[in-house]
């Protein structure tokens, strides 16, 4: 416990040394600033006739879905094959830690500074709560589910982190592979009627499950979704490392 | 207290490390000689977990390595050959992490950490960001961590490579003091390192032990016939004959040093050099040089990991690998040698392009 502690901080702490995180800090705020000044504006011009749920109009967008991408993709790249690269990982795994705790480490350092980048969009909600009626539900789901999602993201991207020595490869893969599934299982939503067919890509549809979340329905399936899908990718990971000695 | 029983290591079809076993025992410098790609570095990493065997157990303190790795790891600390340390973070702050990561609290930590940095002489840079200290204080760094937590068995993969020749005085002696307290196993290509450090030595080539004892039993079993340099002024023509009837001179050879000097063969028990001196006396010859050749453990290590022979020396291959791969037992290790001793005659005495460079000397 005490050595994923220290990987923990460590990391965590390389996260804010390095020049890239508050590069990707500004780019955020900047970004997520720019979409909510659309949104807002949209809103309130007397043609757009409002909506129900104005938290789609900030959560649901490709906008949206790409910065996710994009931002857990950057947050995760680094984290293992720096250390396949630099040789670190010699001297990590002749400590006493086992892989696990190395993975689990790294990822809650990830997570963690992904949670921090979200932070600082409260402020929005708060701007709007002064000048209307805000109802808090959808806005807390609306929240959980970019937990969810980016939990989920952060660790398919600690997995390919694991697989290569270069980060570069590792963005690539990750980034590729998220935006690949992300669309691809709406694409097939779409395409197929069928009862069953529905049904099961209905489970696996992360368009939907954010959908509920952000009409501040949180279901107890998708729950057992992310949480199983994130224990999946983090076992790859650190089987990854493992499979590292055998070669 | 580490054993290895039978190490094997393979790589697909290609086999770095192949039935390897040593013992070292505690307060000792068990040093570990060998070429590049002779598999020290692979047999390192399966002492220390980095790598599992293809085949055979390493046991580190009573405990094996397998059954209870990270309890294992805990009295192990370890130098690879390539210190990789986090650039961004500062000397101290890693240090700090690293005695976390061993799982000391509290105070341990800066008591530790406070310790490490004194041994290894980093006050100076203690305060600086790891990617701008210079070599040598990295590989100091490197052994700061690998003594944080007091381990009772220590391995170290070539630590004076990069340091300047005042640091490696310095650490040598670091090293000869850690090794009274504990277990250390040292790899290195330094010859003179091992002479001056090490209790006992391994050498390994193409992953397999060619010989094991101290520097002084293999001196004396692996070379030749100690050798007498003798240098008379003037160059007396009757000097070689009389030489050569001198009780136990073998044979005479010419020196290196131009006309008048030689190299006498003695038997192993003989010291002649009286009778040299006599003969001269006797016969009014100026002597200029007396002096034993003392057989080097690099002609030794060269000895063992050699194996392009000379062309002319057609019969002495299969003699010089019988060397290299029966070097376990005392009596194949006496007959090998003496078949090979005249092949390697000339060849030893200026190290084979294939093994010089290892036998790097510094300062």
């Amino acid at each position: 416990m005490k050595a994923l502690q220290a990987t923990f901080l460590r990391e965590l702490r390389a996260y804010f040394v390095s020049p890239l995180a508050y590069l990707v800090m500004c780019f955020f705020l900047v970004y997520n600033g720019a979409i909510f000044a659309a949104v807002v504006s949209v809103l309130n011009d007397p043609r757009s006739g409002g909506t129900e749920r104005p938290m789609d109009q900030l959560f649901q967008g490709f906008f949206f879905w790409i910065i996710l991408c994009f931002i857990t993709t950057v947050l995760t790249m680094r984290l293992i094959s720096e250390e396949l690269r630099s040789g670190s990982i010699e001297v990590l795994m002749t400590a006493p830690i086992t892989e696990v705790q190395v993975v689990v480490g790294k990822y809650l350092a990830a997570l963690t500074f992904y949670c921090a980048l979200w932070v600082p969009t409260v402020a929005y909600a708060g701007i709007v709560a002064r000048y209307s009626h805000v109802d808090w539900g959808p806005i807390a789901g609306g929240y959980f589910g970019i937990f969810c999602l980016g939990a989920l993201f952060l660790s398919v991207g600690v997995l390919f982190s694991a697989l290569t020595k270069s980060q570069l490869l590792a963005a690539i893969m990750t980034f590729v592979v998220l935006v690949a599934v992300l669309f691809l299982i709406g694409l097939l939503d779409n395409l197929f009627n069928g009862e069953v067919a529905k049904q099961a890509l209905g489970y696996v549809n992360l368009f939907g499950h954010m959908e509920e979340f952000h009409k501040g329905i949180v279901d107890s399936r998708h729950l057992v979704y992310y949480g199983s899908a994130i224990f999946f990718f983090l076992f790859l990971a650190s089987r990854a490392l493992e499979d590292r000695k055998w070669r | 207290m580490i054993e290895a029983h039978d190490l094997s290591r393979r790589y697909g079809d290609f086999t770095a490390v192949d039935g390897v076993s040593f013992a070292a025992a505690d307060r000792e410098i068990l040093g570990m000689l060998g070429p590049n790609g002779a598999g020290k570095t692979t047999t390192i990493r399966m002492i220390t977990g980095f790598l599992p065997p293809t085949a055979g157990r390493v046991t580190i303190a009573g405990r094996d390595l397998f059954e209870s790795p990270t309890e294992v790891r805990r009295h192990l600390g370890y130098l690879p050959e390539n210190v990789a340390l986090y650039p961004e973070m500062r000397v101290e702050e890693y240090l700090l992490y690293r005695a976390r990561l061993e799982g000391l609290t509290g105070g341990e930590v800066r008591t530790a950490v406070g310790e490490a940095v004194e041994r290894c002489m980093l006050e100076e840079v203690r305060h600086q960001i790891i990617g701008t200290i210079s070599k040598g204080f990295r590989q100091r760094v490197g052994l700061a961590t690998a003594i944080l937590h007091r381990p009772g068995v220590l391995v170290l993969d070539e630590p004076t490579v990069g340091l300047d020749p005042k640091q490696i005085i310095s650490i040598r002696e670091l090293i000869r003091e850690l090794g009274r307290e504990r277990t250390l196993l040292l790899s290195t290509h330094i010859l003179p390192e091992v002479e001056l450090l090490c209790d006992r030595v391994i050498i390994i080539d193409r992953g397999r032990i060619a010989a094991e004892g101290t520097p002084e039993s293999l001196r004396q079993s692996w070379v030749g016939n100690p050798g007498l340099r003798v240098t008379l002024k003037d160059n007396p023509a009757p000097a070689p004959a009389v030489l050569e009837g001198l009780a136990g001179v073998l044979a005479v050879r010419s020196g290196a040093g131009g006309p008048g000097s030689f190299v006498l063969e003695c038997h192993r028990a003989a010291d002649p050099r009286e009778e040299v001196f006599r003969a001269a006396v006797e016969r009014g010859w100026v002597l200029l040089e007396l002096a034993q050749e003392r057989p080097s453990l690099e002609e030794v290590f060269v000895r063992l990991t050699t194996h392009e022979q000379p062309l002319e020396g057609g019969g002495a291959s299969s003699a010089a690998s019988g060397a290299a791969s029966g070097a376990g037992d005392a009596g194949g290790a006496g007959g090998a040698h003496a078949g090979e001793a005249g092949a390697a005659g000339d060849g030893a005495a200026e190290p084979h392009p294939a093994a010089g460079g290892s036998s790097e000397v510094p300062s």
